[in-house]
């Protein structure tokens, strides 16, 4: 289990998120959602240790603090980034093979560039071309198939639809719930509410770096989640 | 004058290979570190005067030296790296003004140890020539041409297909993306620092046996390395190999038809005319400028 408490984090003297206190199940796929600049990337940042932040972060039970973003990457604490960082100057083969770069994972280089290249047929026709040169939603194909090589145990996935077309959402959205059927902890970043409350099993509404809300998926209407999300009411829960 | 001419460019071909070692160290650190190190003609310039201990001291073989200065450098190398680890602000600027005190003080040393004199290797077998056709070569720059290129193939091959290699490139690509695929970037940064110090080593023996060596030398291999990788444009492995040896015929030009007095003149007049024609380098892309 993943859990913050009276996390606080952000850029500079500029604080995003404000003691944010969140558990997040083993084995389930949380959903975070909130309009932009709630802090949904700052919170993935600070719990790969990408950025410092004041309060704590348990994993197990167990601190975080100290811990660094490639200690916690090779031992299954996984993020996939938004497509934006991908190794732009690297061939599509050479991202994904970099993904299975902690030593646990170097063994089946290969079987893992099968099964990316099954889930993104695109990818496999892409194999040699430069990273930089793919359309956003080639690079976002990249940062998740990059991002499975690396075996996750706990996979951050930031705003995986982001210039995706509609078809190759739902792809996307099926393997992420296949994922989590395989025993995957997943967080889940996205703006698309209705697609992450399809799979999600609980759901965290941020808005200014805060909490607004915390329930299970199947408890949550879609109607008075966007009335949150866009602020159109006095919280009350 | 044709002859002259053809052997001008075949040494300039020759002197080129090394430049390229010692241009491609120096892309290497500046790659995953972001720094430019001002003292690697230095570390060159040790590798050389181990050649020379081992030679002129010793009275062994000059490439027997290797050892010797692959461990010297990467002490020193190693050194350098925790030095420039410890700055905490503004490390692009402040790791110049580092590397290039570090480099006044290994210049001064060689100068303080072996004074001032030129140095070459007085193996009669090195020094012997070999004609290729009409051109004319020393044993020791057939012998440095060869092992430069393969240190190059080396090295493409290290950076393409070994974790440590792609990790090197990786770090240099996106420092963050890096971080999130378990990879180290202070032991990727050591790493490619060691490698940079390791085809110094190289390149300086090979200096050593091919032509002269003293201490003002270091100096002035930073600057040919800076003048290649900026003529290359890109970091490419093939791009600096062309750009240095560009540099190396160009100078050897300028010593048959002019004077060798200025040699460093024509390498630093190319450098210029890159910068107003061609500010990308040579084959660099058109549209990334600024």
């Amino acid at each position: 289990m993943l859990e913050t408490q009276n996390l606080r984090a952000g850029y500079g003297h500029i604080t995003v998120l404000w003691d944010l206190s969140l558990t997040f199940r083993e084995g389930a796929l949380t959903a975070i959602v909130g309009p932009n600049g709630a802090g949904k990337t700052t919170l993935l940042r600070a719990l790969t240790g990408l950025i410092p932040y004041e309060g704590r972060i348990l994993l197990g039970g167990q601190p975080l603090a100290g811990r660094k973003t490639w200690d916690l990457a090779a031992q299954g604490l996984v993020m996939v980034p938004e497509g934006r960082l991908v190794f732009r100057d690297m061939s599509v083969e050479e991202n994904l093979c970099l993904g299975a770069y902690p030593k646990r994972c170097r063994g089946d280089v290969s079987a893992g560039l099968d099964r990316v290249y099954a889930l993104f047929p695109r990818l496999r026709e892409r194999r040699t071309q430069a990273a930089g040169s793919l359309s956003g939603g080639e690079a976002q194909m990249v940062a998740m198939g990059r991002g499975l090589m690396s075996q996750p145990k706990i996979l951050l996935i930031d705003e995986p639809s982001l210039g995706l077309a509609p078809v190759i959402v739902n792809e996307v959205f099926s393997i992420i719930a296949r994922l989590k059927e395989a025993g995957t902890t997943i967080l889940l970043v996205e703006q698309n509410t209705r697609v992450a409350l399809s799979v999600a099993d609980d759901v965290h509404l941020l808005r200014g770096g805060q909490v607004r809300l915390s329930a299970p998926a199947a408890d949550i209407a879609l109607d008075r989640l966007h009335d949150l999300y866009f602020a159109r009411e006095a919280e009350t829960a | 004058m044709t002859d002259l001419v053809l052997q001008a460019l075949f040494s300039g071909l020759l002197v080129g290979s090394v430049y390229a070692l010692v241009a491609l160290g120096l892309a290497l650190s500046f790659g995953a570190m972001r720094i430019i190190n001002l003292a690697h003609g230095e570390l060159v310039l040790l590798a050389a005067y181990c050649a020379y201990v081992v030679e002129g001291r010793l009275g062994l073989d000059p490439y027997l030296a290797i050892p010797l200065a692959l461990l010297v450098v990467s002490a020193v190398c190693a050194v350098l790296f925790l030095m420039i680890d410890r700055i905490r602000e503004h490390r692009e600027l402040n790791s110049l003004i580092l590397t290039f005190g570090v480099g006044i003080i290994l210049t001064n040393a060689i100068l303080l140890i072996f004074a001032s004199d030129a140095r070459t290797t007085a193996s009669a077998t090195l020094q012997d020539a070999t004609s290729v056709g009409p051109v004319y070569a020393m044993n020791g720059e057939v012998v440095a041409f060869g092992v430069s290129l393969a240190l190059m193939v080396a090295l493409w091959w290290w950076l393409k297909t070994s974790w440590y290699g792609r990790a090197v490139r990786a770090v240099s690509s996106n420092r963050a993306a890096a971080k999130l695929m378990g990879i180290s970037p202070v032991r990727t940064e050591l790493v490619s620092f060691l490698v940079a110090g390791a085809l110094a080593s190289f390149a300086g023996v090979a200096l050593y046996t091919m032509s002269v060596v003293q201490p003002a030398l270091g100096h002035a291999l930073t600057v040919k390395a800076f003048i290649v990788t900026v003529l290359a444009g890109v970091g490419s492995i093939p791009g600096v190999f062309l750009a240095a040896i560009l540099l190396g015929v160009t100078e050897a030009l300028t010593v048959t038809l002019a004077s060798s007095a200025l040699q460093e003149l024509a390498g630093m007049v190319l450098f210029l005319l890159v910068l107003f024609l061609l500010p990308n380098g040579l084959f660099g892309a058109r549209a990334r400028r600024g």
